[in-house]
């Protein structure tokens, strides 16, 4: 489904890929994991040009992601759910308005928008908050709206960059049990990047691990953290042993 | 950059400018007007509006309110529809503006119009202020008709007159004022005027040496027109008032006492040197000081040991006929130094009023003769002499009164120095005439103790007849006529007259009056000054010859215009000023966060990094936007700031809109987080400015205009 060939991007000397191949199939999810600042953020922002890459190639469904107008990119962007670390929800709209607004702005109809909305919450188990503006919620509860905003335009695709990174520790859990019901329940391809290891461990079906800006190893978690090769593999694996 | 404004972006952005734009103007313009509006209000309270006045009059205080109406009755009767307004009140002197309606404002009524007001109670003096004009001044006699029809040939041009040696050109427009003025510079140019200055004591033939200089400069500089102007009127002014002085000096001088000195011998005067008589004060005593009372006398003439003076300190007795007395040398302290002799001191006012008396006497005495003739007889004789004798000499004394009169009020003159003067030199002139009656009337006093009666008697019928005939005449008017003029007799003492007399003398002896001065006008085009000079020079050969050139009238900056001018240059500038003002802050203020917004999406996006930040495209559109509402602003609102030009008004503008975008997110930062959130959920650009970068930056021109278009109020 997704094809990403030889990516590259380099901010000023910083290299952040150098050159990423990666395959992903449809219905497949793949957990992308790393020390910090290898280009995990990169790689996954790079796949709906939220990031630019100087080189390489995305292939979605066969059509270069690369070579879109912007009207295409625009249209493409609608089939990817993309959640931030950050939730990035709009403050100045309501948690109903959020997750409908860009629908509306597609051109759908308000009612059937607002339906939409109405059910993506209720599917990460958020019901009597839709009045409210996303400072009145807690930190796992916007980032639920952010899921639910993320789903409502019925994504082919879903990228997750460390959405749980930002949450203290005891709202963690409300957030990767939704995430987890979403894998189970939706046969929707995802990439996930994130550092909970027992969470991938039990939801990826592939588990990519990168160190500076390349994929240094890949496979069934249960490989990756039995029988891990890398110098990184080897780190997860006392991690997860401890 | 370019898709940013794509999907009708564009359209809310063009939109926005016009705007602003119009904002600007407003913004600018009004407060500009406002501030003028208020200061041109106060102003127009002192100086009158533009345009609305002919006239200021400048009226003593005291008569403002006589004044006002009589201005009131002028309006009314003259010039029906006429303005009148009062102003401020400066020293004493209060300020009317006078205004005629337009059809009153002709040549004839303007070149007439102080004329109008000789009569306005007060009056001190006036300034025409008719507007739109232009101000010529120091337009030299001999060419300003000439010089007023070069002028009326110019096109914007009314008319021209003249007040008190300036002309005023009256326009169609104010607008014109300065290409006119140009013109006028131009034909003032044509013009110039050499003058020839002789010091005094030079006695020049002004109309030869000027015929003179004439020749000469059209031989050597030739092509020009010259042409001989010496203001005639001047000169014979000049003239008839130094002659003036001197027939009044000479009256004076027979009017004061007379005084005649006999040195002692061994003593040597000079003329000039002052010495002291006791007169009515204390006695003289060689060693001390004057006191009140001395009188000081000023040799005039030295002739051997017989000397003449004056008395310039100090009088004699009114009534005391002479005065012989001790002189003594003063000095200038007042110390009363060596005697130097006898001095003799006649008081000539008291013998004319006393031959005149003698005279009053007599023809009352006459008059009461020719009534009772017959009880008289025996004087008859004498008194018909004396009679007689009077008679012929105030015939004569008629005579001399007509011919004065008619010589010093023939020049039209009504000055009241003049007035004087004539007093004055009849009284001079009768004095003379008394004294001969006087001495008449002794000879018959004599001739009266050898009177023969016999031969009396004889011509008693002959005498008869002639007394007869005085009752024929009338005596008393006579009388009347000699009674007034012993009373109009100056009363002037001998220390005014003395003091009279050195101030005259100084004043003729000639500083103070200049030369002699030829003028030459010199028309087709200016001649160098210095080669004037040394054509003249070189032939005229005189070394005291001062050449001086100058022109023909200068143009004058119309003050109230000058200053209406500088009020609408201030509003011009305020309203600038505010157009650079208006432009920086809603930049700064509102359209900053498109600037930031796409420098943000710039950064995200493929664009290239550019090595020269100066040329990054949202800077330069920055610049860009800022040229064109500072533009815009500016010219719409009427601004001008001196020595800008509008392509520096394009580069101040193209600088603040660069500046604001280099440092726009200091002022609008962006919300990335937002941001990135619309264009991950696939929002086009114009969709995440409408609903999710603008309503949520600050409250503004552009928040306003994009709620029409927003479809999330939030
Ligand atoms: N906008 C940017 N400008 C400059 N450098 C950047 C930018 N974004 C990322 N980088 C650099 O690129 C490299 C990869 O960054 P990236 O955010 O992809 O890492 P990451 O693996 O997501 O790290 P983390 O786990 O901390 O999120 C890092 O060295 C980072 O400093
Ligand atoms: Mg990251």
């Amino acid at each position: 489904m997704l094809e990403i060939k030889d990516m590259r991007k380099t901010y000023g000397k910083t290299t952040a890929l150098a050159g990423v191949n990666l395959n992903v199939k449809q219905g497949e999810t793949v957990v992308i994991m790393g020390p910090s600042g290898c280009g995990k953020s990169t790689l996954i922002r790079c796949i709906n040009r939220l990031t630019e890459p100087d080189s390489g190639e995305v292939l979605v469904q066969g059509r270069s992601v690369l070579q879109l107008s912007d009207e295409e990119l625009m249209a493409f962007r609608r089939k990817v759910g993309f959640v931030f670390q950050q939730f990035h929800l709009i403050g100045r709209l309501t948690v109903l308005e959020n997750v409908m607004f860009h629908l509306v702005l597609a051109g759908a109809d308000r009612t059937w928008a607002k339906e939409q909305a109405a059910a993506a919450l209720a599917k990460v188990g958020l019901h009597d908050v839709h009045a409210r503006k996303p400072e009145e919620l807690s930190g796992g509860q916007q980032q639920r709206v952010a899921i639910a905003r993320a789903l409502a335009a019925g994504p082919e695709l879903m990228l997750w960059d460390e959405p749980t990174a930002s949450l203290d520790p005891i709202l963690v859990g409300e957030v990767l049990e939704v995430m987890e019901d979403l894998v189970r329940s939706t046969n929707t391809t995802m990439i996930i990047v994130t550092h909970e290891v027992s969470f991938a461990l039990r939801v990826a079906h592939r588990i990519v691990l990168m160190d500076q800006g390349q994929i240094v190893e890949e496979g069934p978690p249960e490989v990756i953290f039995k029988a891990p090769v890398s110098e990184i593999g080897l780190k997860y694996k006392k991690l997860l042993a401890s | 950059m370019l898709s940013f404004f794509r999907d009708g972006f564009y359209k809310d952005f063009i939109v926005l400018v016009l705007v602003t734009i119009l904002l600007g103007t407003l913004f600018s313009a009004g407060i500009a007007w406002a501030l003028d509006a208020y200061f041109g209000d106060t102003l127009t309270d002192m100086i009158g509006e533009y345009g609305q006045y002919d006239i200021i009059l400048h009226i003593q205080e005291e008569s403002k309110e006589a004044a006002f109406r009589e201005l009131e009755r002028l309006g009314d009767q003259q010039f029906p529809g006429a303005r009148l307004s009062e102003t401020i009140t400066i020293a004493g002197q209060a300020n009317f503006f006078f205004g005629l309606p337009e059809e009153f404002r002709t040549k004839e009524v303007m070149a007439n119009l102080p004329s109008y007001f000789a009569a306005v109670p007060g009056l001190n003096s006036h300034t025409i202020i008719s507007d739109p004009s232009i101000l010529i001044r120091g337009v030299h006699g001999s060419v300003s008709d000439e010089l007023a029809q070069k002028i009326e040939e110019l096109p914007g041009v009314r008319f021209t007159f003249t007040d008190m040696g300036n002309m005023i050109v009256l326009l169609e427009d104010p607008i014109l004022a300065k290409a006119l003025e140009e013109d006028i510079k131009e034909i003032l140019g044509e013009y110039q005027l050499v003058e020839l200055r002789f010091p005094m004591g030079f006695e020049v033939d002004t109309a030869q040496v000027g015929e003179e200089a004439i020749r000469l400069l059209e031989q050597e500089l030739p092509g020009r027109k010259y042409r001989n102007v010496t203001a005639a009127q001047y000169g014979e002014d000049l003239n008839a008032f130094l002659k003036t002085l001197v027939e009044m000096r000479d009256f004076l001088l027979s009017y004061a006492s007379k005084v005649r000195i006999t040195a002692d011998p061994e003593v040597y005067l000079i003329v000039g040197e002052q010495i002291a008589i006791q007169g009515q004060g204390a006695e003289l005593a060689e060693g001390g000081m004057l006191t009140e009372g001395n009188v000081v006398i000023e040799i005039t003439a030295v002739n051997g040991d017989q000397a003449e003076g004056m008395i310039i300190r100090g009088e004699i007795a009114p009534a005391m006929e002479s005065l012989h007395q001790g002189g003594y040398r003063v000095f200038s302290d007042g110390q009363v130094a060596r005697p130097i002799g006898q001095v003799e001191v006649e008081n000539e006012r008291y013998r004319l009023a006393y031959a005149i008396d003698e005279s009053l006497r007599l023809l009352e005495e006459l008059e009461v003769l020719s009534v009772q003739a017959t009880d008289a007889v025996q004087n008859a004789d004498a008194v018909l002499n004396t009679f007689q004798e009077a008679l012929l000499q105030l015939e004569v004394l008629q005579a001399q009164m007509r011919q004065l009169n008619q010589g010093i009020s023939g020049k039209d003159s009504t000055s009241s120095s003049e007035q004087l003067l004539v007093s004055l030199l009849i009284n001079g002139l009768f004095q003379s005439l008394a004294q001969a009656a006087v001495q008449a009337g002794e000879d018959n006093l004599d001739s009266l103790e050898n009177l023969d009666i016999a031969a009396m008697r004889a011509s008693l019928d002959q005498i008869s007849d002639q007394v007869a005939n005085v009752q024929d005449i009338d005596v008393q008017a006579i009388i009347n006529q000699i009674e007034y003029v012993r009373e109009t007799l100056p009363m002037l003492g001998d220390e005014d007259i003395g003091r009279s007399i050195r101030l005259i003398n100084t004043y003729i002896a000639g500083q103070v009056i200049p030369g002699e001065r030829i003028q030459i006008m010199v028309e087709n085009g200016q001649v160098d000054e210095g080669q004037v000079e040394t054509v003249l020079r070189r032939s005229l050969d005189n070394p005291y010859l001062n050449i001086y050139s100058t022109s023909v009238g200068v143009i004058n900056p119309d003050a109230r215009s000058e200053i209406f001018r500088l009020l609408t240059e201030v509003r011009a500038i305020i309203a600038g000023l505010l157009a650079i003002v208006f432009t920086g802050a809603i930049l700064m203020l509102d359209h900053a966060v498109v600037f930031s917004t796409l420098k943000y999406l710039r950064r995200a996006g493929r664009a290239k990094r550019l090595r020269w930040q100066v040329l990054n495209p949202v800077l330069l559109f920055g610049g860009l936007l800022g040229a064109v509402i500072l533009t815009s602003v500016y010219r719409l609102s009427g601004a001008e700031i001196p020595y800008l030009s509008l392509g520096s008004i394009v580069l101040i503008g193209g600088l603040v809109g660069w500046v604001v975008a280099r440092f726009a997110e200091r002022f609008s930062p962006v919300n990335i987080k937002e941001v990135t959130a619309g264009q991950a959920l696939g929002l086009s650009n114009v969709q995440i400015m409408r609903e999710i970068v603008i309503p949520s930056s600050r409250p503004g021109l552009m928040n306003l205009l994009n709620r029409w278009k927003q479809q999330f109020r939030g």
